[in-house]
């Protein structure tokens, strides 16, 4: 088959491709932040809260590790309006992606409770430490350091999967590359290009997680 | 006797040299390869009623779909739906994955430039709908409004250049996410063809959607992938034929609801 590629066309609309990639960036990184601070606390609350709550949150995780991320989306996008809560396409995808993350993360983070060891805990709370001091000190902490890598990557899985945020008309990478390529009809130009920036934002993405956990987990513990 | 071996043996060498030429100087056409394997490939469309739709059984049907069918019915080779979203119409056929797009696809210079029109078979307008309740009388009224269109249509070559400055223009990836954002108020209007247009109308009455701007009228023909000439040529000897034995406007008249306007030929 014979195809000409004219990657000229790609350089021409760069601003609109970079402009893209940073909210796909923004939306990954604020999802994974306020998706964290969900995940921590309902992975308190299924360690230590009643059991109604126990059971709560063991739904809201089930629910959303069970059902496609594009229907999650669509629920958010469509149905909200019809309760009288106007969001735009990008704080629609926001809250898609942070209650997506938050359940895996919940899972993760459950994971990485039930590694600390019994004794630890009961020493802690021998020691004076109230139940929550216990909960931050003892567990959350080593914890996180045992499930970081899971977590960084589930968190790439999410920055991959808001490619299908385009469907609601947020503009991130994949909706500006599919409006490029249904205009310039240079669809693989253009996808080629999307699929190395999103390759480029991944590694980078981990090399930055990967200096978290060094700072934190590693240079934090030593000093 | 060994004369006549020699003989034989120069003759297969020539007749063998002949038919390696012939292949290097015409590689075999798509036209061919279609005949040979009796088999073609159409990419549809079925988000975009009424020219393609899945009916309640989930077949494809619409327009598009009973052109494709005579059309290859009428080439003597079975028919294989590809069924690709608006925006995977051109990038399925640049990439091999059909012979031949027949999802209504408005005729202009931009689209020309990646891939080979055949001959009109059928005409559309793109128009902008919204609730009753919408103040929508003049383009210029578009200002502040939010406005749903689909990607890789001919409502976003046409209508982000009508729309004055202060339009928000919102993209959707399909047909089904604009209406859906229509209905649900994430837009206060939408641009499609006047036909999807009556179709979601009917369907939801109780939210009295109304015609309100007229954005284009175009024609729409079956693309082939730059080329393709031989199976270009055919499909406009067939769209010819069909045109004047009254096959396409029975077809265009079912699915529409209207007369098929008389179609220009380039």
């Amino acid at each position: 088959m014979h195809y000409a590629f004219h990657f000229n066309v790609v350089w021409d609309h760069w601003r609109e491709l970079a402009e893209g990639a940073l909210l796909t960036i923004r939306l990954s990184a604020l999802a994974m932040m306020i998706g964290l601070v969900v995940a921590t606390v309902c992975a308190y609350g299924k360690a230590a809260g009643p059991s109604a709550i126990r059971w709560a949150i063991a739904a809201y995780v089930e629910l959303i590790r069970n059902t496609p991320f594009l229907v999650q989306i669509f629920i958010i996008y469509f149905s909200l309006p019809a309760l009288g809560i106007s969001v735009d396409a990008n704080e629609a995808a926001l809250a898609a992606m942070v209650v997506n993350f938050g359940a895996y993360g919940t899972e993760i983070l459950r994971a990485g409770i039930e590694s600390i060891g019994h004794g630890q805990i009961d020493a802690a709370r021998a020691l004076g430490l109230t139940r929550l001091q216990t909960f931050r000190y003892v567990v959350l902490f080593p914890a996180l350091k045992t499930v970081f890598p899971a977590l960084a990557s589930q968190f790439i899985l999410l920055m991959l999967a808001s490619s299908v945020v385009s469907a609601i008309s947020a503009v991130e990478l994949t909706a500006i590359t599919n409006s490029l390529q249904s205009t310039t009809f240079r669809p693989f130009e253009f996808y080629f290009v999307a699929t190395g920036l999103y390759l480029g934002m991944a590694l980078g993405f981990r090399a930055v997680l990967g200096g978290v956990y060094w700072m934190v987990f590693v240079r934090g513990q030593r000093s | 006797m060994s004369t006549c071996l020699k003989h034989l043996g120069m003759a297969m060498l020539a007749a063998a040299s002949v038919m390696v030429t012939a292949q290097t100087a015409s590689a075999e056409s798509t036209l061919d390869k279609i005949l040979s394997a009796k088999k073609i490939r159409v990419a549809i469309d079925v988000a975009n009623p009424p020219f393609g739709v899945l009916d309640k059984s989930g077949q494809p049907d619409g327009s598009d779909v009973a052109v494709a069918r005579q059309l290859a019915k009428d080439l003597g080779a079975e028919i294989e739906f590809v069924q690709v979203p608006s925006t995977g119409r051109i990038p399925a056929l640049l990439a091999g994955r059909a012979d031949v797009t027949i999802a209504s696809i408005s005729v202009t210079t931009d689209r020309a430039k990646a891939v080979m029109y055949c001959n009109p078979n059928g005409a559309l307008s793109i128009t902008i709908f919204a609730p009753q309740s919408v103040k929508l009388k003049t383009p210029a009224d578009l200002v502040g409004k939010r406005v749903g269109i689909t990607r890789a249509t001919l409502e976003e070559a046409t209508v982000p250049k009508m729309a004055p400055e202060g339009t928000k223009i919102v993209w959707f990836d399909d047909l089904a996410s604009t209406v859906q954002a229509l209905l649900s108020g994430q837009v206060d209007a939408a641009a499609m063809t006047a036909f999807a247009e009556k179709t979601v109308a009917d369907a939801n009455p109780g939210k009295h959607l109304e015609n309100k701007l007229l954005v284009t009228t175009a024609f729409y023909g079956p693309i082939v992938r730059p080329g393709d000439f031989e199976l270009r040529q055919w499909i406009n000897t067939w769209i010819f034929i069909n045109t004047n034995n009254g096959t396409l406007a029975a077809i265009y008249k079912k699915y529409t609801g209207i007369d098929l306007p008389p179609l220009p030929t380039f």
